[in-house]
């Protein structure tokens, strides 16, 4: 059901952005996205708070916690590498398109800057795939893989957006490393995306 | 950072024993903004000049952009995780 809604609440919004509908209230709302996105991390701070002793077990897994955005900046490097040799595109740039890791509003505008607009392009639809498809793919690695391999599909909007169905499908305690993934993997985006173009 | 503030003030209103009860209006709340910031999201997307054009020319090369890195990223998080955070 919530599949639904995610893909619903998509559609909805792209047939009123193409429409060129001009409707106060709507446009209110989408041009203040980020107070929606301040409520959202309120009400999701509220349900980590109403969850007793989560900051002791995440205490408890040490460093060994940062293997996850570890884990998913490698396997998006790698990722890259390997779409940019298939595509027969430089190999440097497509690491750098997939650095964004989701964060396809910097990426895309980034990209754009350092390597031009069809770059810039790749860069912003991949990385919003990345964030639609996460919708998606975490209820079905819920059941198939573990919390952690949920959060890695989030990439860089393991830290907002993609909370909520990640608290659905999972529980407070992955909410939890989910921000501090997220904040390492944003952390990372920009430096990647500067290195790989410099090596370009 | 405003945005980790906001969080911690919610996390803090959430150690409030008596407002326990409000828990699943706040799953609702939860869900309810998330639909709208996605909405807003495909707004943004319809506005955007050219979006439907470059979806259909540069789509595929995208699609690959965004699949492989995020496979081989979840399968490694995948592999890491059972093999040294038995659990998660």
């Amino acid at each position: 059901m919530l599949v639904v809604f995610t893909i619903l609440s998509l559609f909805l919004g792209l047939a009123y952005g193409l429409s060129g509908l001009e409707l106060g209230l709507i446009d209110w709302v989408s041009n203040h996205s980020d107070l929606v996105l301040y409520l959202l991390m309120f009400t999701i701070g509220i349900s980590i708070g109403m969850h007793d002793g989560i900051i002791g077990k995440i205490r408890g897994y040490g460093l060994k916690i940062l293997m996850i955005p570890l884990g998913t900046t490698v396997g998006s490097v790698a990722g890259g590498f390997l779409c940019a040799w298939i595509l027969g595109l430089p190999l440097f740039p497509g690491a750098a398109i997939a650095s964004g890791m989701g964060w396809y509003s910097l990426a895309g505008a980034t990209i754009s800057n350092l390597g031009g607009a069809e770059l810039g392009s790749i860069a912003f639809l991949s990385n919003l795939m990345r964030e639609i498809f996460a919708f998606l793919l975490i209820p079905v690695l819920a059941v198939r893989c573990n919390s952690a391999a949920c959060i890695s599909a989030a990439g860089a909007t393991s830290e907002d957006t993609t909370l909520p169905v990640l608290l659905k499908y999972t529980n407070e305690e992955t909410v939890v490393i989910s921000v501090l993934h997220g904040i390492i993997c944003s952390f990372f985006v920009p430096i990647l995306i500067s290195f790989f173009f410099q090596l370009a | 950072m405003g945005i980790f503030m906001v969080m911690i003030a919610g996390m803090l209103l959430g150690r409030v024993h008596r407002l326990r009860k409000v828990k699943p209006w706040n799953e609702r709340l939860s869900m309810l903004s998330t639909f709208v910031l996605i909405f807003c999201m495909g707004v943004l997307l319809g506005r955007k000049e050219n979006f439907l054009q470059e979806l259909t020319t540069l789509g595929l090369q995208s699609f690959l952009f965004f699949a492989i890195p995020t496979i081989l990223s979840v399968v490694l998080v995948y592999l890491l995780t059972r093999r040294f955070l038995k659990g998660r």
